[in-house]
C-alpha cells in the first residue's frame, strides 16, 4: 500500500522540483500504481499519486499570483485534513475547527508582533502546540466525563466555542479588535525570509505531505481501526474494552494540533489574522471541503479543499454573488445523493472501509 | 428608579425577542429531533417579506401578517422535498439544513445587496409612564410574544392536533398504528416552526433593520437556549430562551459587553455539560 507513495517520495527527493524530472516522477508513480490496480484493484494510491504529482508541478505551470493562491489552498487542505481526522475517522462533529486554526494564527501573530519571534523552527511548533492545547481543553471538557456526551452536544459545543472566540477576538483590543493583526513579519529560517511564492509553496507542500503520511500511518494503525469502529458503532467499540471517550479526546487533540499548524502557516502566508479566522464562517468552510471531497478518506479532504477553493476562485471574477448559492446547492446535492463525497465516484465503499486491515499488513512489508 | 425601570424593560423586551425566535426552533428540535440550521434564514425571510410589503407601499402590518403564512408554506414544501430524508441522522440534518440556510441567505443577500434596510415601526412613538418613556413597538413585541407563547401552549396541549403531534413525538410507530399520518404531522410541525420564525422575523425587523446576516445572529443563541432549556418539551426551550435572553441582555449592564457575550455562552455550555437534560427534563408539552 505504501509502496507507490514511497516511490514518489523518493522521486521528489531526487528531483527537487525540476520540470523534466517532475515528468519522470509521474512515470515512476504511474508504473507500480498500475500494477497495483491489476493485483488488488486499489484506486486510492493512484488518486494520491496523481494529486501529489499535480501539486508538485503546479508552480511550474502557474503564474506567480496563482502560485500564491495555490499555497493558500494547500494550507487549507492541511486544515481540511485536521477536520477529516476528527469527523471522517472518529465521527466527532466539530463545528468549531476554526477555533484551533485561528487561535494558533493569532498566537504566532502575537509572537511575531510582540516578541519578534519569526523563526520557522519556533513558530510552527508553537502554533501546533497552541492548537493542541486548545483542542485538549475544549475536547477534554466536551468529550470526557461521567456520561458520554451526545453528538448534538459536541457539535453545538464546538460551534459555540468558535462563535464565542470570534466575539472575543472582535472585542479585545490587544488582539486588534475588528481589524485583527495586520502586517505580520515573514517567517525566517536563519537569514532566509519566506515570502509568498514558489519557496513558500514547496515548504507548505512538504509539510502537507509529511502530515498526510503521518495521518495515513495513524489511521491505518490499530488506533485508526478503533477510531473507524467508533464512527460506525460506538457502543460496540466500548464493549470491546476500548475507552471510547479517551480515543475521541486523543484524536480531537491531534486534529486540533494539525489545525494549529495550518493556522500558523496561514497567518504567515497571508501576513495578517482577523476575527473571522476563529469564527463560524471558517469552521463551516472546512466542513464543506471535507463533505465535498469525501469524508473518511484523507485524500478526499485534500481534493475537496482544492475543488471548492479552485472553483470559487475561478467563478469569483464574474459570478461572485451567486457562487455561495451554487455552493449551497451543490452541498445539498452531495449530502442527499453522494454522502461520501466526490471521491466516491472513483473509490468503492469497500476500499474506503476495508482498507484498514489489509493496509496494515502491507505497511509492514513496505521498505 | 427610572433608570432601573428602563433597564428592566430593555432586558424584558430582548428576552421576549429571543423567546419568539426560539419558539419555532424549539418546537422543531423537540418534536422532530432536528436542529434546524436554516431557522435563522426563516427569520430572515419573514423580515424580508415585511420589507417587501413596505417597499411596495402596502401597510407594514399586512406584511407582518403575510410573513408567517408564506414562510410556513415554504417550510412545508422544504420538509416534503428535503428535510424528510434527514430524520434518521441528526448530524446529516444539521449539514443539510445548513446548506439550505446558505442558499436562502445568499439569495436574499443577492436581492437586497449588502445594505442595512430599515423598516419603520407600525406602531411608533413611546408609551409614557410618568417621566419614563418606553418604546411602544417593543412593548407590542412583548405582548405578542406572550400571546403567541400562550397560543402555542394551548395548541399543543389542548387541541387534537397537539395530541397527534405529541403522540408522533413519543412513539411514532404506535402513532402510525393508531391511524395518525406521521409524515403529515411532521410536515405540519415543521411548517408551524417555520411560520413562527417568519413571524419573529417580521416583528423584529423594525428593531434590528434588514440585513442578510440577521438570522445568523440569533441562530447560535437559539441553539444554546434550546439545549439549556431541554430538548423534548415545549416549555423547556421557552424557559431556556428566557434565561439566555435575560442573561445576554442583563450582563452587559454590569460588565464589559464583550466579556458578557462570551460569558453567557461559557456558562450555558458548562450548564449543559453537567445537566444534559436541561432545565426542564422530560417529553410532552
Amino acid at each position: 500500500m505504501l509502496k507507490p507513495m514511497s516511490v514518489v517520495r523518493q522521486a521528489i527527493v531526487a528531483d527537487a522540483g525540476d520540470e523534466m524530472d517532475g515528468a519522470m516522477a509521474e512515470g515512476a508513480a504511474a508504473g507500480p500504481a498500475k500494477d497495483r490496480v491489476k493485483a488488488g484493484r486499489k484506486v486510492l494510491p493512484i488518486v494520491e499519486g496523481v494529486v501529489l504529482v499535480a501539486a508538485l508541478l503546479a508552480p511550474l505551470v502557474l503564474q506567480d499570483y496563482l502560485t500564491v493562491f495555490a499555497t493558500r489552498v494547500i494550507i487549507l487542505a492541511l486544515f481540511a485534513l485536521s477536520f477529516d481526522l476528527v469527523w471522517g475517522y472518529a465521527g466527532i462533529m466539530s463545528f468549531g475547527q476554526a477555533l484551533f486554526f485561528g487561535s494558533a494564527g493569532y498566537g504566532v501573530a502575537l509572537l511575531a508582533r510582540d516578541l519578534d519571534i519569526t523563526n520557522i523552527l519556533l513558530v510552527l511548533p508553537a502554533g501546533t502546540l497552541i492548537g493542541l492545547t486548545f483542542a485538549l481543553l475544549l475536547g477534554g471538557f466536551l468529550l470526557l466525563g461521567r456520561h458520554p456526551s451526545s453528538v448534538i452536544f459536541v457539535s453545538l459545543g464546538t460551534l459555540t466555542g468558535s462563535y464565542a472566540a470570534d466575539r472575543l477576538a472582535r472585542g479585545w483590543y490587544y488582539l486588534g479588535g475588528q481589524n485583527g493583526i495586520p502586517s505580520i513579519a515573514p517567517m525566517t529560517l536563519g537569514g532566509y525570509e519566506f515570502t509568498e511564492g514558489p519557496a513558500f509553496y514547496y515548504l507548505v507542500l512538504g509539510i502537507l505531505v509529511v502530515v498526510y503520511l503521518l495521518c495515513r500511518f495513524l489511521v491505518r494503525s490499530q488506533f485508526g481501526l478503533a477510531l473507524a469502529g467508533l464512527r460506525e458503532n460506538e457502543q460496540r467499540i466500548a464493549f470491546f474494552g476500548y475507552k471510547a471517550q479517551h480515543l475521541k479526546a486523543i484524536i480531537f487533540t491531534v486534529g486540533g494540533g494539525v489545525a494549529g499548524l495550518a493556522g500558523s502557516l496561514y497567518a504567515f502566508h497571508e501576513g495578517f489574522v482577523w476575527p473571522n479566522m476563529v469564527g463560524v464562517v471558517v469552521s463551516t468552510q472546512v466542513v464543506l471541503y471535507v463533505l465535498f471531497g469525501g469524508s473518511g478518506t484523507l485524500i478526499g479532504a485534500v481534493i475537496g479543499a482544492v475543488i471548492v477553493e479552485g472553483v470559487s476562485f475561478w467563478l469569483s471574477d464574474n459570478y461572485r454573488d451567486i457562487w455561495p448559492i451554487i455552493l449551497g446547492l451543490l452541498l445539498l446535492l452531495v449530502i442527499l445523493f453522494r454522502p461520501l463525497g466526490l471521491i466516491s465516484f472513483v473509490l468503492g465503499e469497500r476500499e474506503r472501509v476495508g482498507s484498514f486491515g489489509a493496509g496494515q499488513k502491507e505497511t509492514r512489508d513496505a521498505p | 428608579m427610572a433608570n432601573a425601570f428602563v433597564a428592566a424593560f430593555e432586558i424584558l423586551s430582548f428576552g421576549a425577542i429571543i423567546v419568539l425566535i426560539v419558539l419555532g426552533l424549539g418546537i422543531i428540535a423537540s418534536m422532530m429531533g432536528i436542529f434546524n440550521f436554516a431557522q435563522g434564514e426563516f427569520v430572515l425571510l419573514g423580515a424580508y417579506v415585511t420589507y417587501l410589503a413596505y417597499a411596495k407601499g402596502l401597510p407594514i402590518w399586512a406584511g407582518m401578517v403575510a410573513a408567517p403564512f408564506l414562510v410556513g408554506g415554504l417550510g412545508f414544501v422544504l420538509e416534503a422535498l428535503i428535510i424528510r430524508r434527514f430524520y434518521a441522522a441528526p448530524i446529516v440534518a444539521m449539514l443539510g439544513t445548513y446548506a439550505l440556510g446558505l442558499i436562502i441567505r445568499e439569495s436574499v443577500r443577492g436581492l437586497i445587496g449588502g445594505f442595512y434596510l430599515t423598516v419603520p415601526e407600525p406602531i411608533g412613538g413611546s408609551i409614557d409612564i410618568g417621566a419614563m418613556h418606553i418604546s411602544a413597538w417593543r412593548f407590542t413585541i412583548i405582548v405578542i410574544t406572550l400571546l403567541v407563547m400562550g397560543g402555542c401552549y394551548l395548541l399543543l396541549s389542548r387541541t387534537s392536533f397537539g395530541l397527534r403531534v405529541r403522540a408522533t413525538l413519543e412513539n411514532p410507530s404506535l402513532a402510525r398504528a393508531s391511524g395518525i399520518s406521521t409524515p403529515l404531522i411532521y410536515g405540519a410541525t415543521f411548517a408551524f416552526g417555520a411560520a413562527l420564525a417568519g413571524l419573529a422575523g417580521a416583528l423584529i425587523v423594525p428593531v434590528f433593520s434588514l440585513f442578510a446576516d440577521l438570522g445568523l445572529r440569533f441562530l447560535i443563541q437559539g441553539f444554546v437556549a434550546v439545549m439549556v432549556g431541554g430538548v423534548g418539551s415545549f416549555i423547556g426551550p421557552v424557559a431556556g430562551a428566557g434565561v439566555i435572553g435575560t442573561l445576554s441582555a442583563a450582563l452587559p449592564w454590569v460588565m464589559a459587553p464583550v466579556v458578557a457575550d462570551v460569558l453567557v455562552f461559557v456558562l450555558a455550555i458548562v450548564f449543559i455539560k453537567f445537566r444534559p437534560q436541561g432545565l426542564i427534563a422530560g417529553k410532552g408539552v
